[in-house]
């Protein structure tokens, strides 16, 4: 129904009889399928059908719910926290692979399941291990081919949360440090993977909890970062990572004002590099503004260099500018540098309370008359900066 | 993207614009009536998780091309009823679970049909929908979940305050906490994210810009800096994408150009180069009128707009294609709210 990246046939052409006859033979096995994934058991079968319903359509998200309860409500071993349901299951044939209820287990040891069919699903340590285990293997493949769709990514997060809920720490722990070989696998594959981001950050969080027995990662992430943004120069969600884990990562380190200097610096040569590879890289260009920031904001409340003097921040911006003039030299098409100038100069402006000089003036009208040139689409925004010079 | 209102706007024509530029109304009005009549597709049944919102957005639509009656009033509203839960919630459809995204569909669809009386009349009561929203939300951090276990994602925090602003009970959660945590998940970029900590997206910049402008707190946000952030979304033809190095897409096109216009910044990007490309991804039949053989069949696919020109056409960018439109004032479309 939101169909992305579909290319229309070319040409309209009626189904063959032979096409038409397989489509609606597919959709009554779909239709059956359908039917016969009701919640009437909290049975190993049902769980079956879920997965077979699942695999063929991930987004049927009531299904992952249906999945959730029989977990909840019948395969998992301990009884969960959360309330039992309050509706009345039917009674289960007795020839089925019914694994008993929670409720069930947990209310009497007479009625405590046959160790024959508990095996079917238990292997030697524990009825809810095997359960999770299986159900994060099974997740696998469908992440691969649906990398884009909320619900398995969901799915997998509350399986998880089951896990630090009723599992020993070690064991639950040790499931959650794989995950990370997981993520880092899909964002290997897409490294924008906006669900893999997030999960990545979600799960690293988990891990830093004392829950988890976790301390911080903020180091090996920010590495992480330096790793994806080498690879790929223009990766704007390792950027944006980076700049999430700056200021913790300052912190911890109890980085001085010396050493938070010299980061600052290592960083704008880092972009610089990236700058340098290619003038038109808007993420390395975004990330620029953001360091530049860090400079323009009043004192103390900057993130990386809190204690820099006004007059330490002019020198660095003005240092700065001249750095970006150099990019002009073989690329003087690049709005993207014209549009740094401009930016960085106006804001220097504000940074010593002064109004242009003469010659800044000047620049500044020359750069912004070839952005009016170069970037024609976005002429609104150009003419908003040049009333905004009319003021001097 | 809630109601749209008022008469549309006079001014600009697309004279100027090549025939294939020109936008046919008919063809996409009979495309969004035959959606439900293909129950002999299995795209149709694989999508019935999507049914409600579905719905939405070809009525959206419909709105949009003044003509509102395309569908009928007393179906949608059957349908839309029966959608619903014990616990006041909506599904997607008959059978499936409760969930805040459909709710939502649910509140703007009638409140579209001016049909909210229903919920009182034959429903389960406006309370009880608004208290299953409330109910949502974490009294810790001020979000919402999009169901009982418990995801969370600005685009619920949105839908929330969106359905309770038109079922008038805004008292039910409180505002002030979700707009701390919308101001939470800003970026460096002047972007928001799903979460905090979470990169700026073009979807999401969207959905804390809309809640920001329900709760009337637009002043929280980084205008300039998120303004020039967004104009950059609009690459050579004319589309927009939703994060940078990105491609193209009709759906994009809606979430930047609506963001750009609630901070009063539409003018950053270049209308003109938009509507064109909007127009190119739509599939109108005038243009293959000279072939014989179409039947009725066929036609019902010779209407709705795709994500980028050549791909297939779907609900959800027929409806976005054409609220790009009305945002950018194109002629014979009613007027859109951004929100
Ligand atoms: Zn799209």
């Amino acid at each position: 129904m939101a169909s992305h990246g579909v290319p229309r046939p070319s040409t309209i052409t009626t189904k063959d009889e032979q096409a038409r006859l397989k489509e609606e033979k597919d959709i009554k096995d779909y239709k059956t399928l359908v039917d016969l994934t009701s919640e009437r058991e909290y049975s190993l079968e049902v769980l079956e059908l879920t997965s077979k319903l699942l695999t063929k359509n991930p987004e049927y998200y009531t299904i992952w719910n249906v999945r959730r309860r029989l977990l909840t409500y019948g395969l998992f071993s301990k009884p969960s926290d959360s309330s039992l349901p309050s509706m009345e299951l039917p009674s289960t044939s007795q020839t089925d692979t019914t694994i008993t209820s929670s409720a069930d287990s947990s209310s009497s040891s007479s009625q405590a399941t046959p160790p024959s069919q508990n095996s079917r699903m238990t292997g030697k340590t524990g009825t809810t291990l095997e359960a999770i285990k299986n159900d994060l293997a099974f997740l696998v493949p469908l992440l691969m081919g649906w990398p884009k769709c909320y619900w398995i990514w969901n799915y997998r997060l509350w399986l998880l949360q089951q896990a630090k809920e009723r599992l020993d720490m070690e064991i639950a722990r040790a499931m959650w440090t794989q995950e990370l070989g997981l993520v880092g696998k899909m964002l290997t594959r897409d490294n924008r993977n906006f669900h893999g981001w997030g999960y990545r950050r979600k799960i690293v969080a988990e891990l830093e909890s004392p829950e988890l027995g976790g301390s911080s990662m903020v180091e090996t992430e920010f590495e992480y970062t330096t790793k994806m943004f080498s690879a790929s120069l223009s990766n704007f969600s390792a950027l944006h990572t980076r700049s999430k884990l700056i200021p913790k990562l300052l912190n911890e380190r109890r980085s001085d004002d010396g050493a938070r200097l010299r980061f600052l610096t290592n960083e704008f040569d880092l972009i610089a590099k990236a700058l340098w590879t290619d003038a038109y890289n808007q993420s390395a260009w975004f990330y620029h503004e953001y360091l530049m920031t860090n400079l323009l904001e009043p004192v103390r409340q900057s993130t990386i260099t809190p204690n820099m003097s006004s007059t330490e921040r002019s020198a660095y911006v003005v240092l700065q500018i001249e750095n970006v003039k150099e990019m002009l030299e073989g690329e003087e098409e690049c709005k993207w540098i014209y549009n740094a100038l401009l930016g960085n100069t106006m804001a220097l402006w504000q940074l010593e309370e002064r109004s242009p000089m003469s010659d800044e003036l000047q620049d500044c009208k020359t750069w912004l008359a070839e952005l009016r040139k170069l970037d024609p689409l976005r002429r609104g925004r150009w003419d908003d900066l040049e009333k905004e010079f009319r003021g001097f | 993207m809630s109601l749209v209102s008022g008469p549309g706007r006079a001014g600009e024509t697309s004279g100027s614009l090549p025939d294939e530029l020109q936008l046919t109304i008919e063809p996409h009005v009979r495309y969004i009536q035959s959606l439900d009549s293909r129950r002999d597709e299995l795209e149709y049944w694989l999508t019935e998780h999507l049914r409600l919102n579905g719905l939405y957005w070809g009525l959206m639509a419909l709105h949009l091309m003044g003509r509102p009656d395309a569908l009928p009033r007393d179906e949608t509203i059957n349908f839309v009823l029966s959608c619903q839960h014990e616990n006041g919630g909506f599904g997607a459809a008959p059978g499936h679970d409760a969930h805040m995204l459909y709710t939502v569909s649910a509140v703007q669809i009638l409140a579209m049909i001016d049909a909210l009386d229903e919920l009182e009349r034959r429903g389960k009561g406006r309370a009880l929908v608004g208290s299953y929203i409330a109910g949502l939300q974490n009294t810790r951090t001020g979000t919402f979940a999009g169901d009982e276990f418990g995801e969370e994602d600005t685009r619920f925090l949105y839908g929330a305050l969106n359905a309770l602003s038109l079922l008038h009970m805004m008292d039910a959660v409180n505002v002030n906490k979700a707009v701390d945590y919308i101001v939470s998940c800003a970026n460096f970029d002047g972007g928001y994210g799903v979460s905090p900590g979470a990169e700026s997206h073009s979807g999401q910049i969207f959905t804390c810009l809309a809640a920001l402008s329900i709760a009337k707190r637009i002043d929280l946000v980084d205008v300039d800096k998120l303004g020039r952030w967004l104009s950059e979304r609009q690459v050579e033809c004319g589309g927009l994408n939703g994060r940078p190095e990105k491609a193209e897409d009709v759906c994009y096109s809606w979430w930047v150009a609506s963001s750009l216009a609630m901070i009063g910044r539409l003018h950053w990007i270049d209308g003109d180069k938009l509507k064109e490309f909007i127009l190119r991804c739509q599939v109108c039949s005038v243009s293959a009128d000279n072939s014989t053989e179409i039947n009725a069949r066929q036609d019902t696919k010779m209407g709705g707009f795709a994500d980028r020109p050549g791909d297939m056409v779907d609900v959800f960018h027929t409806a976005f294609g054409l609220g790009g439109l009305s945002l950018l004032s194109f002629p014979d479309l009613e007027e859109v709210d951004p929100v």
